[in-house]
């Protein structure tokens, strides 16, 4: 199928109450689903990404004992994508290694555990380790060493290992 | 000077310092929640930071937040606004301690007009003059008498335990003082327990009138006269004036005189406001002190011409005052409107989306507001969404200027108190500028709805 004809198909839905389209032509099977989107079976075209979105990290208040790091969702990423952010859990500034000299805790490829140290915020002069919540691969380090990170931001791509 | 501000609040009055500081060449640090990513205060600033979910508590109170926010921004001062941490003592000193400017009074100041009790008996031994009445419980039937007669009838007697009206009697006459006092005291016992009662000189019509104090760190004061804001709903006011209509030259010369006196002998610094209740006789005493810039500034700023809160950064700043009594001069007339979100009959909040916004303009108009088209009232903070400002020659034309303004003022998709203030504009006690506290009260009782 061409991309001009599912546009057409796609844009024949709009504003209708049609929730779900299923089009057979030849070895071809399109399953257009409006609204929510399912779990993606083979070939599913979503007629709507339905952004998720960016939920309020849950506030922590600065201490010295390493603080689980809430994950959530990216937003507007396709169902498909199974990779998760690290938020930082308040407003400070973000460091990758414990010290200038060591080494980061951790680098772009690297399959870490849940408990494992990520990096740290400092926020009040308190370093805060911020650890993994759950297991994955390292996609991407977002912020830059020693940048002021916001109750929210993203610091970390992950994927599942 | 200071090189970059941290504003440690939200909505309109961050908007309004924002203005302040960018016309002094200083640079600006928003902070806000997650719910307020898009308001005017973000985008108007220098940088943004994001400090916290939308609960008030953990964002705008969150003092670590905030001052890991100043810390991380570079900035050097913290402009604390009004509302949330503005009178925290515990705040403006950490502020200090972090070695951060706070634009505000010193601490201690803070703390002692934030202690109601303090703050009187401070402000009595400053001079300043306040409502006569016990200063304890009545002891017996000879003390109520002799104490009744130093005050001077009416006077109104209150329950020691009571509160919001109840265990409340108004007395005029000196023959009923002791039955009342009997019958008062009797049901005070049955209602809560205790039969203790406090004397207090009563008073009709009370005005609400509050004087502008502005004070550098050297000891110069001096006050930009006074803000008429007896429009008032369950103590909540609506609508400020300035100059008051009940004031003549010679009692505004006289309490803004004391005022300074009293400030001098505290040695206050920055900007303040003192809130007087002033009764028909002209005879006016000390409620309490604000310790921060108003809601309502725009009106002294309208008539004065000068800057508030440009004022409070330089003062807090160490600049000198560089003004005299005598250099300040009061022109014209201002009003203004405070535009909540609210139902206009039964004054419920009513949060949403705005969706279309037509502010009024035109000569003497003036629109502090973070609103705009498509956007959202949120529940989580203060329903005031703007304050509508108008100035002119005389009252009449203000007035007449404040109905024009009302009319070309368009909010939809939610609920405004726009209708209210059309009807307050229009209504004939307000209009001869004879009113008093319970104006909005007699208004409502009148044209319900």
């Amino acid at each position: 199928m061409d991309v001009d004809k599912l546009k057409a198909i796609l844009a024949a839905l709009q504003g209708t109450d049609v929730t779900r389209l299923t089009w057979v032509e030849g070895q071809e099977t399109l399953d257009v689903r409006l609204g929510h989107p399912p779990p993606p079976p083979p070939a599913t075209v979503h007629a709507v990404p339905v952004a998720a979105q960016v939920t309020a990290a849950i506030p922590t208040p600065p201490s010295v004992a390493p603080v689980p790091a809430p994950v959530e969702a990216p937003p507007a990423r396709p169902a498909a994508d199974k990779s998760f952010t690290v938020n930082s859990p308040f407003v400070g500034t973000f460091y990758r290694s414990a010290s200038p000299d060591s080494p980061s805790f951790v680098e772009e490829g690297q399959v870490v555990k849940k408990g494992q140290v990520l990096c740290i915020v400092e926020a009040m002069k308190l370093m805060n380790e911020i650890e993994a919540e759950q297991p994955g691969r390292l996609v991407e380090v977002l912020i830059q060493n020693g940048s002021p990170v916001e109750y929210g931001e993203a610091l970390f791509r992950f994927e599942p290992a | 000077m200071f090189h970059r501000i941290l504003i440690a609040n939200r909505g309109e009055i961050a908007l309004r310092i924002i203005r302040a500081a960018r016309e002094m060449g200083i640079e600006t640090v928003a902070i806000h929640s997650t719910a307020d990513a898009n308001s005017l205060h973000v985008r108007f600033a220098d940088q943004s930071l994001c400090v916290g979910p939308p609960s008030s508590k953990e964002s705008y109170l969150n003092i670590p937040a905030i001052l890991s926010a100043a810390e991380v921004s570079g900035a050097d001062a913290i402009h604390p606004g009004y509302g949330f941490l503005s009178e925290n003592a515990e705040f403006a000193e950490m502020v200090q301690h972090s070695g951060l400017g706070f634009i505000g009074p010193r601490p201690e100041m803070i703390r002692l007009m934030g202690n109601k009790v303090r703050a009187k008996e401070a402000m009595r031994e400053a001079g300043l003059p306040q409502l006569p009445g016990s200063d304890g419980v009545v002891h017996d039937e000879r003390d109520l008498a002799r104490m009744a007669a130093g005050i001077g009838f009416p006077v109104i007697l209150k329950a020691a335990a009571g509160g919001g009206g109840r265990g409340m009697k108004i007395v005029r006459e000196k023959d009923q003082l002791v039955q009342m006092y009997r019958t008062a005291s009797a049901e005070s016992l049955a209602a809560f327990g205790n039969g203790d009662m406090y004397i207090e000189r009563y008073v009709e019509r009370p005005r609400h009138i509050e004087i502008q104090i502005v004070a550098d760190e050297r000891g110069n004061i001096v006050h930009f006269g006074e803000r008429e804001c007896s429009v008032q709903r369950r103590h909540q006011k609506m609508l400020e004036e300035s100059p008051s209509p009940a004031l003549n030259e010679k009692l505004r010369e006289r309490m803004g005189r004391v005022a300074v006196e009293a400030m001098r002998k505290v040695r206050y610094n920055n900007l303040g406001t003192i809130e007087f209740l002033l009764d028909e006789r002209g005879d006016f005493y000390f409620m309490e002190m604000n310790t921060r810039i108003q809601v309502e500034h725009p009106v002294t700023e309208s008539v004065t011409g000068i800057d508030l809160v440009r004022e409070q950064i330089r003062l807090a700043a160490g600049e000198e005052l560089g003004r005299t009594q005598k250099s300040i001069s009061m022109k014209g007339h201002a009003i203004e409107c405070r535009i909540n979100a609210e139902d206009p009959v039964t004054f419920a909040p009513s949060p949403g989306l705005i969706t279309a916004y037509h502010a009024p303009g035109g000569l003497g108009v003036r629109v502090d507001s973070g609103a705009y088209e498509q956007y959202r009232v949120l529940p989580f903070y203060d329903s005031m969404v703007a304050k509508l400002i108008v100035m002119a020659d005389s009252r009449p034309a203000a007035i007449m200027r404040m109905r024009r303004a009302l009319e070309e003022y368009i909010v939809e998709g939610i609920k405004t108190n726009i209708p209210f203030h059309k009807s307050l504009l229009v209504y004939e006690p307000f209009v001869q500028g004879r009113y008093d506290t319970r104006l909005v009260e007699k208004l409502l009782a009148e044209n319900p709805g």
